[in-house]
């Protein structure tokens, strides 16, 4: 903007209402974590607002000692690392020959591969090929039907076209195979790159309890988010009048230190991913 | 998409199919490696981006999980003559619509304000500490978000209810009264997506030449005027391909949170049609109905993006191709 004006009305106005959608980000979050850490009658009584009454972790330690929670945070983490690593590997398999300019076959490819973003079979055709392939209840459902996001292929092809085409020519010159240029010289120059596409599928795995519940029957294979619904699904009841009695109040703050220990990878990924996100969608918008 | 790559210009004379199938076979043994690299990814997308495609025609097909895809017996439209006579199609029409479009209608606007108001901001860490906060819902999982709705939202001790109380109102139980559901439903999308969305405008808004806001500063322009007759101006292109691509999307409701969201006494505003092809196509094990469902509704999808298209073409502005 132009030159320095002093803080006038419109500021004053402006400042108030980004403060008020900043806190109504925030205090949310804040009020979860701080139900999490009061006592069972302060949340009953609905005295709890921004910071925990009667403080105790005993809604944390139920947390830990409910098997259900602590088995279903590995499986989520464990899901979570293998996915990204077969979505990482997968795409820059993906996105070095599309790169490349001569690669036979480019125009065709991409096009093949882009219009996919605009046509969507739906639930069922998915489900099925899943089902005939006989991953289903198995941890390959959740990370192989998805190994490549298009929009983030398209990001690391962006990435690679950037510098790759003069690199590949000197490489190939001192006789070195496309795998090695890969792998040895182009992965290591694209670590930002990969590390913002790691980013998008780590919280894309962290996050996802839909194909979970579609795909897994079996309770020792749940998801933390799966079993995070089955908690609210339990809580609200499928009738409406059950909800009333205050037994259905414990469990709340259990819900709570759940949700807190569900967010806390992702907060601790989120400055990091912040700073790679608006290169992301800006970068999709020209090319998608 | 015209094909420059495999026939060689130079050429003279019009190159005979030989000399092309020639030339391609050089030119495969030649990208071998990279074809060899290039091997995984195709294989991902024709099983299961193009193989979920080529399965769509169990919609037209009596599907048994016993005879296959393709060794069940053909039926035509039957399964869409079902959807459209069914009691419910006209509920769950008119909801999809409703939804999407009041989604759209109300949603559409917060991120480009809250971009305009961002950009006014003149103190930088201030300006940071804002985005840095309404970007960070959009990283939530649709299950935590839903969990704090249906928290707030408690009859017995959610947060909006006591301050109901507290002003002397009884208190009420939101998620099971059909007239809040979509408020409900469209509040949480703004207040999910609205950050992270601002971001292109943002991008936007700082592409524009600053010799444009001299101009009017010159002009004797008012900051307020500056947002109307200079910013906003020049990021109507943005804002029309987003609004190109938002009504395509438009009957695409996020099932996911709907799922979570509703139940039993609010399908008759709640109930869409990607929520009724999982719980008749999946709960209910009715594959060939589901996919039917689901191929209808990616039809009517597409139309309305072809036709959001069209429009903003014929109108004189931008369009996606």
């Amino acid at each position: 903007m132009v030159g320095q004006r002093k803080f006038g009305l419109f500021d004053l106005f402006n400042t108030i209402v980004l403060a008020l959608v900043a806190c109504a980000t925030i205090i949310p979050l804040i009020y979860i974590a701080a139900i999490s850490l009061s006592d069972t009658a302060s949340v009953t009584q609905g005295k709890v607002w921004l910071w925990p009454k009667g403080l105790n972790f005993n809604a944390y330690s139920q947390v830990l000692n409910d098997i259900k929670i602590p088995r279903a945070y590995l499986n989520t983490i464990m899901y979570t690392a293998l996915g990204t690593f077969i979505n990482v590997f997968m795409t820059c398999l993906a996105a070095y020959p599309l790169s490349q300019r001569e690669f036979v076959g480019r125009k065709y490819w991409m096009f093949l591969i882009v219009i996919t973003m605009f046509l969507n079979p739906g639930i069922i055709p998915n489900y099925l090929i899943v089902k005939e392939l006989g991953m289903i209840d198995s941890v390959w459902a959740l990370v192989i039907p998805n190994a490549i996001w298009t929009f983030q292929l398209i990001i690391l092809k962006s990435f690679f076209e950037g510098s790759s085409s003069a690199i590949r020519e000197a490489a190939k010159v001192d006789g070195a195979s496309d795998y090695r240029i890969l792998f040895n010289i182009m992965l290591p120059l694209s670590k930002p790159a990969l590390a913002s596409i790691a980013l998008f599928y780590f919280i894309g795995h962290w996050n996802s309890y839909f194909l979970p519940m579609i795909y897994l029957n079996t309770d020792t294979l749940y998801p933390l988010q799966v079993v995070l619904r089955q908690m609210l699904v339990f809580s609200e009841g499928s009738g409406s009048s059950a909800i009333v009695e205050a037994a259905a109040l414990a469990p709340q703050a259990k819900k709570n230190a759940t949700i807190v220990l569900a967010m806390i990878p992702v907060l601790l990924v989120y400055p990091f991913a912040q700073k790679y996100f608006a290169k992301g969608v800006m970068l999709g918008s020209e090319k998608g | 998409m015209p094909d420059t790559n495999i026939v060689s210009l130079p050429v003279k004379e019009k190159p005979t199919f030989k000399s092309k199938m020639a030339r391609l076979g050089k030119r495969i043994v030649r990208d071998r490696q990279l074809l060899i690299i290039f091997l995984p990814c195709l294989l991902f997308y024709l099983l299961f981006r193009y193989g979920p495609l080529y399965g769509l025609i169990i919609a037209f097909k009596d599907y048994s999980v016993f005879r296959g895809i393709v060794d069940s017996p053909w039926v035509g439209f039957e399964y869409f003559e079902k959807f459209f006579n069914a009691p419910e199609f006209w509920q769950l029409f008119r909801n999809t619509f409703l939804l999407g479009f009041l989604t759209l209608v109300f949603s559409f606007p917060a991120p480009i304000l809250l971009a305009l108001l961002l950009n006014e901001v003149r103190i930088s860490w201030f300006k940071k500490g804002v985005q840095t906060a309404s970007y960070l819902p959009t990283f939530l999982s649709v299950v935590i978000i839903s969990s704090m709705i249906i928290d707030f939202l408690s009859p017995t001790n959610g947060i909006v209810n006591n301050i109901l109380n507290s002003l002397g109102f009884a208190s009420k139980y939101f998620l099971i009264d059909p007239d809040w559901f979509r408020p409900i439903y469209i509040i949480s999308e703004i207040w999910t997506n609205a950050g992270y969305e601002s971001i292109v405008y943002l991008a936007a808004i700082a592409g524009i030449s600053p010799t444009l806001y001299e101009a009017a500063k010159v002009d004797g322009a008012s900051r307020f005027k500056m947002i109307f007759s200079v910013t906003l101006p020049s990021i109507l292109p943005t804002v029309l391909i987003m609004l190109i691509l938002k009504t395509g999307n438009m009957i695409t409701i996020g099932y996911e949170k709907v799922l979570l969201l509703y139940n039993t006494m609010t399908y008759e505003v709640a109930d869409v049609f990607s929520t009724f092809v999982y719980r008749k196509g999946l709960l209910a094990n009715d594959y060939s109905y589901g996919a039917a469902v689901g191929l209808f509704e990616a039809f009517v999808a597409m139309a309305l993006l072809l036709i959001s298209n069209y429009v903003s073409k014929r109108m004189g502005g931008n369009g996606l191709w």
